[in-house]
């Protein structure tokens, strides 16, 4: 069956075809929704909610992008306005936190987990900005669009995040090697 | 010197720097390095990878989903992952359904309802071995299952008369019992294994099983 015949079952509520629609993307939707909500807990709810607007809006998925990428927008979209939503989200503004909940995944390597980490510990907007640019390869305009604010602004974000980034996995390099561990040998 | 500033350097990875800046970049090692790690930094962020959700979280949005309306209600066969497998096999599941659901829902009845009619068991025995075609099996599975869910039912109907967890009759036949439902559910499982009832039914099954073999076993301990 192909992509096109799955997406129009699944349209017409055959759960067979949403659950073939899932198990195909819900990793990648979920990376993007764990990303931005920084929190294992929060992404999972995030990514169902995601998951429930795509089926929600599926009738009106035409084709005109591929699905990868109408569905990969719709997680965005909602883990950001669920994000903004969220009241009791712990500050982001601390410094590097000591250490972050980041379960083991398989396959995570110790850069990639470090990463991760760092990601997590970067306030907010820049760890948005980070993530729409330099892990989901977003334009500057699109990420203005999907978060409200001038291409300029993503820009002075994005600089500022990697700086930021920097500074903390060099912090974290300098505490593993007094270990006797390298970071980036991974 | 002066060195650039990790920001303007984090702008590099993405831009050409002004001649201020190539000309510090020429002679300044410290910052061409710095620039290789940001660069470095931001391709690794481009290569990570996906994540693959936790378990159970098909179940729950496929709970969500269901909720919403926004998936089809399965029939029976398709909730027993029966649809597309042949006849003889819808056949030799509803036999592992029927037998056990009944012979639990009989055992019940007996020690719960004593003016139970059992004529209707063999009635629906009957329907069942009668079954001949897709249709016919697949009544006798639906049947199968009705027995199967109030077998399971009367055992906690049964729990709640004879005082439940406090029940002080003898442990071993309600344990006999409780074979028969573990039975029934494994059979259930076998066919669908990924659908949570029927999974959360055999996994309170064993439990219940486990508890009444502790009692039993507690009970030896106490005699000697």
């Amino acid at each position: 069956m192909t992509e096109s015949q799955v997406i129009r079952q699944a349209a017409d509520g055959n759960d067979r075809a949403i659950r073939t629609l899932y198990e195909r993307y819900a990793p990648r939707v979920f990376a993007v929704v764990r990303r931005i909500a920084g929190d294992d807990e929060l992404a999972q709810d995030y990514a169902q909610e995601a998951w429930i607007r795509a089926i929600r809006a599926l009738p009106s998925f035409r084709g005109d992008a591929r699905f990868s990428t109408w569905l990969h927008r719709i997680a965005v979209n909602s883990a950001l306005q669920a994000l903004r939503k969220t009241e009791n989200r712990r500050k982001r503004e601390a410094p590097f936190p000591a250490e972050v909940p980041v379960g083991p995944r398989s396959g995570d390597t110790l850069l990639q987990r470090r990463l991760e980490q760092a990601m997590d510990g970067l306030p907010d907007g820049m760890r948005q900005v980070l993530i729409l640019h330099d892990v989901e390869g977003y334009t500057h305009e699109d990420i203005g669009d999907a978060l409200g604010i001038s291409a300029g602004t993503s820009k002075s974000q994005l600089f500022k995040a990697r700086a930021k980034m920097r500074e903390m996995l060099t912090a974290l390099d300098g505490a593993t090697n007094e270990g006797g561990v390298e970071a980036w040998s991974t | 010197m002066e060195h650039l500033t990790r920001e303007s350097l984090a702008r590099l990875v993405d831009e050409n720097p002004d001649a201020h800046e190539a000309r510090h970049l020429r002679t300044c090692i410290v910052c061409t390095s710095e620039l290789e790690a940001l660069r470095a930094q931001t391709q690794a962020l481009a290569a990570l990878p996906e994540i693959r959700p936790p378990l159970g979280d098909w179940e729950v949005l496929e709970a969500r989903l269901r909720s919403e309306g926004l998936v089809e209600s399965p029939g029976l066969l398709e909730r027993l992952s029966l649809a597309h497998t042949p006849p003889w096999m819808r056949t030799a599941a509803a036999i592992a359904l029927f037998l056990g659901g009944t012979g639990v829902g009989a055992a019940f009845t007996s020690q719960t309802q004593p003016s139970a009619d059992p004529t209707a068991f063999v009635g629906q025995t009957a329907m069942f071995t009668d079954a001949t075609d897709v249709d016919a099996a697949a009544a006798a599975l639906q049947v199968a299952e009705e027995n199967y869910i109030n077998a399971v039912s009367q055992y906690r109907q049964f729990l709640a008369q004879s005082g439940g967890d406090d029940y002080q009759g003898d442990p071993r036949g309600r344990f006999a019992a409780l074979e028969y439902l573990v039975a029934a559910s494994q059979a259930a499982v076998r066919q669908a294994p990924a659908d949570p009832f029927l999974n959360g039914l055999l996994a309170s099954t064993l439990a219940e099983r486990e508890a009444t073999l502790r009692r039993i076993s507690s009970s030896q301990d106490n005699w000697f």
